[in-house]
C-alpha cells in the first residue's frame, strides 16, 4: 500500500459529512447522554473523502455526461463520408493497407483477401457548418452546429473489453480506476444525497468489461461509479424489506443512530461518526433515489423530445435521467448503450440492426443537447459521444457483409462546456483507413476532458505499488482545436 | 552444467583479446570513448543497464542487450547499433538529436576495426547491483530492549513495543475488559461470535492462564483455517470464475480447501510455500501437493472470441511473477516488465529470468488459437473420479463418437439433396428460415460465401426431422457424462518453453533469450545446470532469503493491528516505508524461522502479548503525539471484513451452517446483479442458481465469486476484486454498506433468526432481560441502562404498531416461526434485532 493511499484511507476512515451534526441537532439526547460530553471535544477533527475539492485551475465544465456507444459504431455509416470508398466498393483491398496489421477475428481476413465496402447509407451536409451526417441520424443532423466532431481518434487494442477499458480507464488491463472515479477523487462530490458518479445502461447486448468500466481500481471504493439498475430498485437494497414502511424504517434508523452515538461517547472513535453519517446519507438516498428515477413529473413535451416513456428502460429514459441527475448535483454520468458491433452476423448486421440502434439513440442524444441548451445547462455541462473503436473500410463476410473492428480511426463528438462548436477536427485518407491529420490518442481525449473540468491530467495522480499512476499513463496532450478558449491552455 | 558451460564460453569470448595497434587505440581514445561517454553512457552504463546494454567496456558491448547482439564484430552493416544510430529501423538512438554524420562514420569504422579498446583487467561478469536497502540485509536477531515497566511485558513483543513508547514518553493502555477481549480474539482467530456461556465461563475463570486456554482452544478450531485461509486467498487472488468477458465458471475450490486444511494442521510455512509454488515437481508428489499448486492457477483466463490466446497466457505468467514478488518478497517486480525498475534494483532482464520459472506450464497458449484450445481451456486439471466414473465417461465418449460419425454421414446424405430442397421450398418452409437465410437463397449457390453457406445449411438441417432426432440423441448422451470433481493445477512441459525478454512488455516483441534466474540483489540460487520452479520455491524460503519471513510476519501483524510493521505491505523496496519497529520485525522474523515456520506459534505470541490485549478505547492524550497510533499505545478498532460481516450475523442468529469446504454456494443477492453481465452462452440470472436449504447459510468465504459480478454484499464491504493479488483491504464506510445491512434480503433473514433465537432462549424473559440477552449474544457485553431503555422503547412502539397492523407483521416475517410464537412479537423483535446487527460496534472488532 502506498503512502498516499494510506493517508487517503485514514481520511476514508474518518469519512464524515459535516452536516451530520446539524442533523443531530434535533435529537433528544438528554436522557441518552446526560453528561453531555459527547460533542465536547472527544470526537476529533474528521474529513470526508468526498468533500468538494478545488480544481487545479478554473474549470469550464462543472459536470460530464458521457454517452458511450458500446461495440464500435461504424464511422462509414454515421459521421465519416468517404465517397471514394463507395466508388471502389467491391474491389480487393490494396495490400499496402493490410501489411503488418492485425485484426480481431483474423481468420475471417486471412482466408480470402477482404474487399472494400462502400458506405451503405446516404450522407448529406447539415447546419451552417455543413457537416456531413448519414441518414441514420436525422435528429443529430439538426444539432451539428452545437458539436465539435472529431474523426481522427485512434486506439490501441482491437478486442472489445481491452478497448473499452482503455477508453474508460486509460489502460487495456483490468483493475485501473475509471475516468469518473478519477474525477470524483479529484473534485469530490456536490451532492448530499446522491452518488457523484452514476452509471446507466441500456441495449440488449453484453457490455463487455462490465463493472470494471466504472470501477475505482486502486482508488478507494468511495470513488467508484454507482450503477442505477433498470429496475424498480435502481440501487441494490435501496428499498426497505417488505412490510417496513417509511415510518418504520425511520424508527429503526433513529434507534441505530442513538445507540451508535452512545457508543461514540464511550469509545471516542471518529469512525463511528462516519458510520452515523453514512446511515443518514443512506436514508436520504432512499427518498431521493426513487424521486430521481420517477419521470412522471416531466412534461409531456420533454418526454416527447427524448422519446422517453416513464417506467420503461431505454436509452431515451437514461438520457433524460442523466439530465435530472446533473440537476441534482451528480458530477459524472456515464451512459452505456450496447449494440454497435456490426460484423454482419444475424444479430449484428449493418442493415436493420444498425438502423435499430441508430433509431434508439439518435433522438435522445439530440434531445439531450437541446434540453440542456434551453435550460442553460449546456454552458457548464460537457457532453461526449463515442465508442471503443471504429470499423474497417473492408467488408467482413459473415451471414451478411458487415465490418470488422478498426483501431486506426474512429469518431467522437463533444458538445457544451468549453468546447468550440460547429467544427470538424481530423483528417482521414479517402478510403477511410488511416488518420492523415490531427491524430487524437485516447489519452488525449482523457487529458482534454480533465482539462475542461479544471484538472491537470499530469497532476491528478495516485501512488500505488511504488509509482504514481494517472488516468493518462505516460501520454495525453490537449486537443487544442477542440477548446473554445485556447488561451486557457 | 549447461549454464556453467555457457558462462565459460561467453567468458572465453569476452576474454578474447585482439592485438590492437597503438593507432587503433588512439583512434578509440580520441574519437570513440568521448562519443560513448557523452552520447550513450548516461543510460547504457553498468548501473542503469537500460535495455540490458552497457557501453562501459568492450565486453559489455559484445554481450549485447535485451534485444540481442548490439555489434557484429567487423560487420557494421549487420550491427544493430549502426541501424540504431542511422535511425534505419524501429530503434532510433540516441533519443533526441541524432548523431552527426562524422560521428556515425567513426562508429562504423570502429566496428570494422573490431572494436579496439585498451587492454585492462576483464570487468566482472555480473554488474554490481547490490543495495544497502534495509530489507535486503540479513535478519539479525536483536536482543530484547530494557523497558520502563517490566511488569507490563508478557512476552518479548511487548518489550519492543514498550521501549519505543518509552522513547516517546507514552504509556500503554490497560488490558481490555475480559468480555471485549474474548470477542476480539474469537473474531481474529475464527471470526465467529463466542456463545454467551463461553463468555460467561471466561469472565468467571480466575486462573492466570484463562485467556491462554481460550487462545489454544481457538487455534485448534477448524474455523481457524477458514479465517486465516481467507486472508491467504486474498493474496492468492482466488475466484470461482475465469475473469475477462466470458468469465466462465472454473473449479478450483479444492485449492481453497487445501489452504484451510494446511493452516489447520499448521503445515510449516516453508513447506506451505514450496507446495503451492511447485508441489507438482516434488519427488513422489502426493495428490494433495499437486492440488496446492492451484495457487498460481488462480490467474485469469480470457476466452473471448477473436483473441490470441498467447497474449493472455503471457499476461497470466506476468501475473505469476508479480504475485510471487509481492506475496513472498514484498517487491513490485511488475514495474520491471516494460523497462528496468525505476527505484528498486531489478532489471527488465531479471524480470524475464523470473518469468522463465512460470513460462513452461502446459496451459492454453497461442499454439491453440482454435476450438480445440477452447475445449481444453482449463487444462491442466487434477481429477478425483471413481474408477466407475472414468469407465462410464470413456464408454459414453466412445458412444458419442460413433453417433457423431453417423450424424456426419447422415448430413452428407442430406447435403446431396439440398439443391432439390431449395428448388421446391413451400411457403411454410420459408417461414421457418430467418430473414437473412431467405436472403441467401436469392444468391446463386456458387456465389455464396462460406458463412452464408453455413447459415443456410443450418436452416436446412433444422427442418429435417431425422437430423433433429439425431442431434437430440447426441445432446442426450452428452448430458449423461458424469461430473467428475476436479481442480486446476500446474503441470510442467518436459522441455521448457524458451523465454525471451519482451521488449516494452509486448508479447510479440521478443528480445534476447533468457533462462530462469532470480534478481542479483537477492541471495544466489545454489549452482545448478537448469533451474525449475522447485528451485525457485525452495529459494523463496531459504534461510538466506531475508524477505519472505519479514514480509510474512509483518502481514500477520497487519491483520491484528490494522497495519503491518511495514505499513506499505506490498512494497518492502526502496519506495516503501521503513518498518515502524525494525527490531521487533526482525525478532519476529527470526522467531518464525526458528520455530520451524509455525504460523500458529506466531499467532499465539501476538495474541497473548500485552500489546494485543490493550483496550482500543480512543485516547486523546496519545492522539497528539501519535495521531495514527503507529506506536500502539492502545489497540485499534477495526471494522471486520466483508465475509466476516456476514459470518457474525449468521453466528448471532444461530443460522450458521458450519460445514467446512466444498463447492462454492449461491446465497441470495439482489435482483438485477447478474443481468447479461458477462457470458454469451450462460448470461443472466441462471448464473446465480440461488442456493436453498443449508447452502443459504454458509460462511461468507464460500460465496461463489464471479470476477466480473461478485456478490454485492461482499464488494460493498471492500472484498478484493481477485483480479490480482490483494495484500490489504480497504476499510471504507459508505451509505451502500448501510443500505446492505438495513435492507438486504440475507441480513433481513438473519435479523429474524436472531429475534427468534432471543425469544427461544429467553421464553419467559421480560423485555429488559431479552434485550440484555441480545447484547450478550451480539456484543458479548451487558447493555448500558440508556441502551436498554432505548431498545425497549423501540420494541414497545413496534409491538403496538404490529398488533394494530398484523398484516405488516406477516409481510416482515419472510421466515416461518415456530409454533406458539406470537407473530407480531416476532416482527417487533426482528426490528430490535436488526438495530443491533446494524450497529457500528457489531461489525467492529473492538
Amino acid at each position: 500500500m502506498s503512502i498516499r493511499r494510506l493517508q487517503l484511507l485514514d481520511r476514508t476512515r474518518r469519512y464524515f459529512f459535516s452536516q451530520c451534526f446539524v442533523g443531530l441537532g434535533n435529537i433528544a439526547l438528554g436522557s441518552l447522554l446526560s453528561d453531555g460530553k459527547l460533542l465536547a471535544g472527544t470526537a476529533p477533527q474528521v474529513e470526508n473523502p468526498l468533500a468538494p475539492k478545488p480544481p487545479h485551475f478554473r474549470p469550464r465544465a462543472k459536470r460530464v455526461i458521457y454517452l458511450f456507444m458500446a461495440g464500435g459504431p461504424s464511422q462509414f455509416e454515421t459521421w465519416l463520408y468517404r465517397p471514394k470508398l463507395g466508388e471502389l466498393s467491391g474491389q480487393p483491398t490494396p495490400d499496402s493497407f493490410l501489411e503488418g496489421k492485425r485484426f480481431a477475428f483474423m481468420e475471417s481476413f486471412t482466408k480470402a483477401r477482404p474487399k472494400l465496402l462502400g458506405p451503405t447509407r446516404k450522407f448529406q451536409r447539415h447546419g451552417q457548418s455543413g457537416t456531413w451526417v448519414s441518414e441514420v441520424f436525422p435528429h443529430m443532423a439538426t444539432v451539428v452546429d452545437d458539436l465539435a466532431l472529431v474523426h481522427s481518434v485512434v486506439t490501441e487494442n482491437f478486442n472489445h473489453a481491452p478497448a473499452k477499458l482503455f477508453v474508460n480507464t486509460g489502460s487495456t488491463r483490468f483493475g485501473r480506476p475509471s475516468m469518473g472515479a478519477w474525477v470524483s477523487y479529484g473534485l469530490g462530490s456536490e451532492s448530499q444525497d446522491l452518488p457523484t458518479f452514476v452509471v446507466l445502461r441500456s441495449g440488449e447486448q453484453t457490455l463487455m468489461g462490465g463493472a470494471y468500466l466504472w470501477g475505482s481500481g486502486f482508488l478507494p471504493t468511495t470513488y467508484q461509479g454507482v450503477e442505477f439498475l433498470r429496475s424498480a430498485v435502481p440501487i441494490p437494497n435501496l428499498a426497505s424489506p417488505k412490510g417496513i414502511s417509511i415510518k418504520r424504517q425511520a424508527a429503526r434508523l433513529n434507534a441505530i443512530r442513538d445507540l451508535n452515538l452512545a457508543h461514540l461517547a464511550a469509545s471516542g472513535d471518529p469512525e463511528i461518526s462516519t458510520r452515523i453519517a453514512s446511515y443518514e446519507m443512506a436514508h436520504r438516498m432512499q427518498t431521493s433515489g426513487p424521486e430521481l428515477m420517477d419521470l412522471g413529473s416531466e412534461s409531456q413535451e420533454t418526454l416527447d423530445l427524448y422519446g422517453a416513456t416513464p417506467g420503461e428502460s431505454s436509452f431515451a429514459n437514461n438520457c433524460l435521467l442523466a439530465r435530472r441527475m446533473i440537476e441534482r448535483g451528480v458530477r459524472f454520468v456515464q451512459l452505456y448503450h450496447t449494440g454497435w458491433d456490426h460484423h454482419g452476423n444475424r444479430g449484428n448486421n449493418l442493415n436493420e440492426k444498425l438502423d435499430e440502434v441508430a433509431l434508439a439513440t439518435d433522438r435522445p442524444c439530440a434531445a439531450l443537447i437541446k434540453d440542456l441548451k434551453q435550460r442553460g445547462l449546456l454552458d457548464d455541462t460537457l457532453v461526449i459521444w463515442g465508442g471503443e473503436f471504429g470499423r474497417t473500410p473492408m467488408g467482413e463476410v459473415r451471414e451478411t457483409i458487415g465490418r470488422n473492428h478498426h483501431i486506426e480511426n474512429f469518431p467522437m463528438w463533444f458538445a457544451g462546456a468549453g468546447v468550440k462548436p460547429g467544427q470538424t477536427i481530423g483528417g482521414v485518407d479517402e478510403l477511410g483507413f488511416f488518420v492523415t491529420k490531427d491524430k487524437v490518442e485516447v489519452h488525449d481525449v482523457q487529458a482534454t476532458i480533465l482539462h475542461l473540468l479544471g484538472l491537470d491530467h499530469t497532476k491528478l495522480t495516485f501512488r500505488y505499488q511504488g509509482r504514481n499512476f494517472r488516468l493518462t499513463d505516460v501520454g495525453g496532450h490537449l486537443i487544442k482545436k477542440l477548446l473554445a478558449d485556447s488561451t486557457l491552455v | 552444467m549447461v549454464v556453467i558451460l555457457i558462462a565459460c564460453s561467453t567468458l572465453s569470448l569476452f576474454a578474447e583479446r585482439e592485438p590492437f595497434s597503438p593507432e587503433a587505440i588512439r583512434f578509440f581514445e580520441n574519437e570513440i570513448r568521448p562519443l560513448l561517454r557523452n552520447k550513450c553512457a548516461d543510460c547504457h552504463n553498468n548501473q542503469l543497464l537500460t535495455s540490458g546494454l552497457s557501453v562501459e567496456s568492450r565486453e559489455t558491448i559484445l554481450r549485447g542487450g535485451n534485444r540481442g547482439e548490439a555489434v557484429s564484430l567487423g560487420l557494421p552493416e549487420e550491427s544493430r547499433l549502426v541501424h540504431a544510430i542511422r535511425r534505419q529501423g524501429e530503434l532510433k538512438m540516441p533519443p533526441g538529436e541524432p548523431l552527426s554524420p562524422p560521428e556515425v562514420s567513426a562508429l562504423v569504422r570502429w566496428i570494422e576495426m573490431r572494436l579496439p579498446w585498451p587492454a585492462r583487467l576483464p570487468a566482472g561478469n555480473i554488474p554490481d547491483r547490490s543495495s544497502m536497502h534495509w530489507s535486503f540485509q540479513p535478519i539479525e536477531r536483536p536482543a530484547e530492549p530494557k523497558v520502563s515497566d517490566p511488569l507490563w511485558v508478557r512476552n518479548p513483543i511487548d518489550s519492543f513495543i514498550l521501549a519505543r513508547l518509552d522513547r516517546q514518553g507514552l504509556q500503554p493502555t490497560p488490558e481490555a475488559e475480559k468480555a471485549t477481549l474474548i470477542r476480539r480474539v474469537y473474531i481474529d482467530l475464527i471470526s465467529l461470535l463466542p456463545k454467551p456461556e463461553e463468555v460467561e465461563a471466561f469472565v468467571g475463570d480466575i486462573r492466570p492462564d484463562a485467556y491462554e486456554r481460550v487462545v489454544d482452544h481457538l487455534l485448534e478450531s477448524p474455523h481457524y483455517g477458514e479465517r486465516w485461509g481467507r486472508h491467504w486467498l486474498d493474496l492468492a487472488r482466488y475466484a470461482d470464475s475465469n475473469g475477462y468477458n466470458a468469465d466462465g465458471e472454473r473449479k478450483i475450490w479444492m485449492y481453497r480447501d487445501w489452504v484451510i486444511r494446511a493452516l489447520n494442521r499448521d503445515l510449516p510455512f516453508n513447506q506451505f510455500v514450496i507446495e503451492q509454488i511447485a508441489g507438482d515437481l516434488l519427488p513422489n508428489a502426493t495428490e494433495d501437493q499437486i492440488v496446492a499448486t492451484g495457487f498460481h492457477r488462480n490467474t485469469m483466463l480470457n476466452l473471448e472470441g477473436g483473441i490470441d490466446f498467447e497474449q493472455y497466457r503471457v499476461e497470466a505468467v506476468v501475473d505469476r511473477v508479480n504475485t510471487t514478488g509481492v506475496v513472498f518478497l514484498g517487491l513490485t517486480l511488475g514495474c520491471a516488465r516494460c523497462h528496468d525498475h525505476k527505484y528498486d534494483p531489478v532489471s527488465q532482464r531479471e524480470f524475464y529470468e523470473f518469468f522463465a520459472f512460470f513460462n513452461s506450464i502446459d496451459e492454453l497458449s497461442g499454439e491453440f488459437n482454435n476450438d480445440e484450445g477452447r475445449a481444453r481451456a482449463s487444462e491442466p486439471v487434477l481429477e478425483f473420479g471413481t474408477p466407475e466414473q472414468y469407465a462410464r465417461r470413456e464408454a459414453l465418449r466412445a458412444q458419442l463418437e460413433v453417433m457423431q460419425e453417423e450424424l456426419k454421414t447422415y448430413e452428407e446424405g442430406l447435403l446431396a439433396k439440398q439443391a432439390q430442397w431449395e428448388a421446391c421450398l413451400s411457403d411454410d418452409d420459408l417461414v421457418k428460415l430467418s430473414p437473412s437465410q431467405r436472403a441467401i437463397l436469392e444468391i446463386p449457390t456458387e456465389d455464396r460465401h462460406e458463412e452464408q453457406r453455413k447459415s443456410l445449411r443450418r436452416g436446412y438441417f433444422n427442418q429435417d426431422v431425422g437430423h433433429q432426432e439425431r442431434r437430440k440423441a447426441v445432446a442426450a448422451v452428452q448430458k449423461l457424462e458424469p461430473e467428475i470433481p476436479s481442480t486446476l493445477v500446474m503441470r510442467e512441459f518436459p522441455e521448457p518453453r524458451p523465454t525471451h525478454v519482451l521488449l516494452g512488455g509486448e508479447f510479440l516483441n521478443k528480445g534476447v533469450r533468457v533462462w530462469p534466474g532470480t534478481p542479483a540483489v537477492l541471495p544466489e540460487l545454489p549452482a545448478k545446470e537448469r533451474y525449475t520452479r522447485l528451485d525457485l520455491a525452495r529459494w523463496l524460503v531459504d534461510e538466506k532469503n531475508p524477505l519472505t519471513p519479514r514480509v510474512t510476519v509483518s502481514r500477520v501483524w497487519q491483520r491484528y493491528f490494522g497495519r503491518g510493521i511495514v505499513e506499505t505491505e506490498n512494497d518492502f523496496g526502496t519506495q516503501g516505508l521503513p518498518p515502524s519497529h525494525p527490531e521487533l520485525l526482525d525478532w519476529l522474523a527470526s522467531e518464525f524461522v526458528s520455530r520451524d515456520w509455525s504460523l500458529k506459534a506466531i499467532h499465539r505470541l501476538i495474541v497473548t502479548s500485552a500489546t494485543y490485549r490493550q483496550s482500543s478505547k480512543y485516547r486523546p492524550d496519545t492522539a497528539k503525539k501519535d495521531p495514527r497510533n503507529r506506536l500502539l499505545a492502545r489497540q485499534n478498532r477495526l471494522r471486520v471484513e466483508s465475509e466476516i460481516v456476514r459470518d457474525l450475523a449468521l453466528s448471532a442468529s444461530n443460522m450458521l451452517v458450519p460445514e467446512i469446504g466444498g463447492p462454492s454456494v449461491f446465497p441470495p443477492q439482489p435482483a438485477g446483479i447478474m443481468i447479461r453481465e458477462t457470458s454469451f452462452a450462460r448470461a443472466g440470472e441462471s448464473r446465480w442458481p440461488k442456493s436453498e436449504g443449508k447452502d443459504r447459510y454458509r460462511r461468507g468465504m464460500y460465496t461463489h465469486f464471479w470476477r466480473t459480478s461478485p456478490h454485492p454484499a461482499l464488494m460493498v464491504f471492500d472484498s478484493p476484486n481477485s483480479l490480482t493479488s490483494a495484500t490489504s483491504r480497504n476499510r471504507s464506510n459508505t451509505p451502500l454498506q448501510a443500505l446492505t445491512l438495513l435492507n438486504d434480503a440475507g441480513f433481513h433473514e438473519f435479523a429474524q433468526g436472531l429475534a427468534q433465537r432471543i425469544l427461544r432462549e429467553r421464553p419467559n424473559g421480560t423485555n429488559s432481560e431479552r434485550v440484555e440477552h441480545l447484547f450478550r449474544v451480539c456484543l458479548t457485553r451487558t447493555a448500558q441502562q440508556v441502551e436498554k431503555e432505548r431498545l425497549e422503547r423501540l420494541l414497545e412502539t413496534q409491538l403496538d404498531d404490529f398488533r394494530t397492523n398484523p398484516s405488516e407483521a406477516e409481510e416482515i416475517l419472510s421466515l416461518p416461526t415456530p409454533v406458539g410464537v406470537d407473530r407480531p412479537e416476532a416482527a417487533a423483535w426482528t426490528m430490535v434485532a436488526s438495530v443491533v446487527l446494524n450497529l457500528d460496534e457489531f461489525i467492529t472488532r473492538e
